[in-house]
């Protein structure tokens, strides 16, 4: 799943940074590298794991890929949220009515 | 100017045919049994989901393998009416302060015999406010609250 995914990835502070550099626009790796204290090789990986998890986008212009934000992927991730704590409060529900439906019976 | 990453506040009620003190009892104490082992956002296989019941007590995931894994903490304990967690979001369970949202859960008797449960997990914004004071540049010309607009279009949109 994407979404779980979403949320690991984002916990890598270098990941994070790269990812909000991105929201200043379409780069390429080199532009994104500049001034982060991690090699180009690293960015790469970094922008590989954001693209896996439904964040980036990449396209070629040319010989150079650039990379984009794709807007998408924080929707579904709060979507994915949403639909986690609909079923943990339904499973909730679930036990909370028959142990105490139990607890009466006794 | 916002430059963090923006995710709307999650929003859930439920209600339980339960007095509150039971529905508060079996959210805490009972969370093992009921939720979902599946449900993880990690990828090992929970075994046990452990809360402790008291202020600064922590919701402790149990893999198969035995590992222990601090989800979250908690930082507001007012039994049987709510209580507030720092939640790790962090799928690989590495603790990472810059990643805590907030889940606020509270109880509310809705007559003898029934309980209104609120949940709001937000705070999600959290993400992201590392990178830092030199971040604002870049972000302040190009991207103003895309993100910002597009999560509240469609929080309306959908409410």
């Amino acid at each position: 799943m994407a979404y779980g995914s979403a949320l690991a990835v984002l916990a890598d502070p270098t990941r994070r940074q790269v990812f909000e550099r991105l929201r200043a626009g379409p780069r390429p790796v080199n532009v994104l590298a500049a001034g982060l204290p991690v090699s180009r090789p690293a960015v790469s990986q970094h922008l590989k794991a954001l693209k896996d998890a439904g964040l980036v986008d990449e396209r070629s212009e040319g010989v150079r890929r650039i990379y984009s934000l794709r807007r998408e992927g924080l929707m579904e991730l709060r979507e994915w949220l949403d639909g986690f704590w609909t079923d943990a409060l339904e499973a909730f529900k679930l036990e909370a009515e028959k142990s105490h439906k139990a607890s009466r019976s006794e | 100017m916002n430059e963090r990453v923006v995710i709307a506040p999650v929003r859930k009620t439920v209600r339980v045919k339960a007095p509150i003190a039971h529905a508060f009892e079996v959210f805490t104490s009972g969370l093992t049994r009921w939720w979902p082992h599946d449900h993880g956002v990690g990828k090992k296989p929970i075994q046990k989901v452990l809360m402790e019941p008291r202020l600064g007590g922590r919701w402790l995931e149990i893999a198969e393998d035995g590992t222990e894994t601090s989800v979250a903490t908690i930082t507001l304990w007012e039994p049987p009416h709510r209580l507030v967690m720092l939640w790790q979001i962090n799928a690989q369970w590495k603790p990472d302060a810059a990643m805590k949202s907030e889940v606020d859960v509270r109880f509310s008797a809705d007559g003898p015999d029934a309980t209104r449960v609120e949940l709001l997990h937000h705070k999600f914004e959290t993400m992201g406010a590392e990178a830092g004071a030199s971040m604002r540049k870049d972000v302040d010309g190009g991207w103003p609250g895309l993100i910002e607009r597009f999560v509240q279009e469609a929080e309306r949109s959908k409410s």
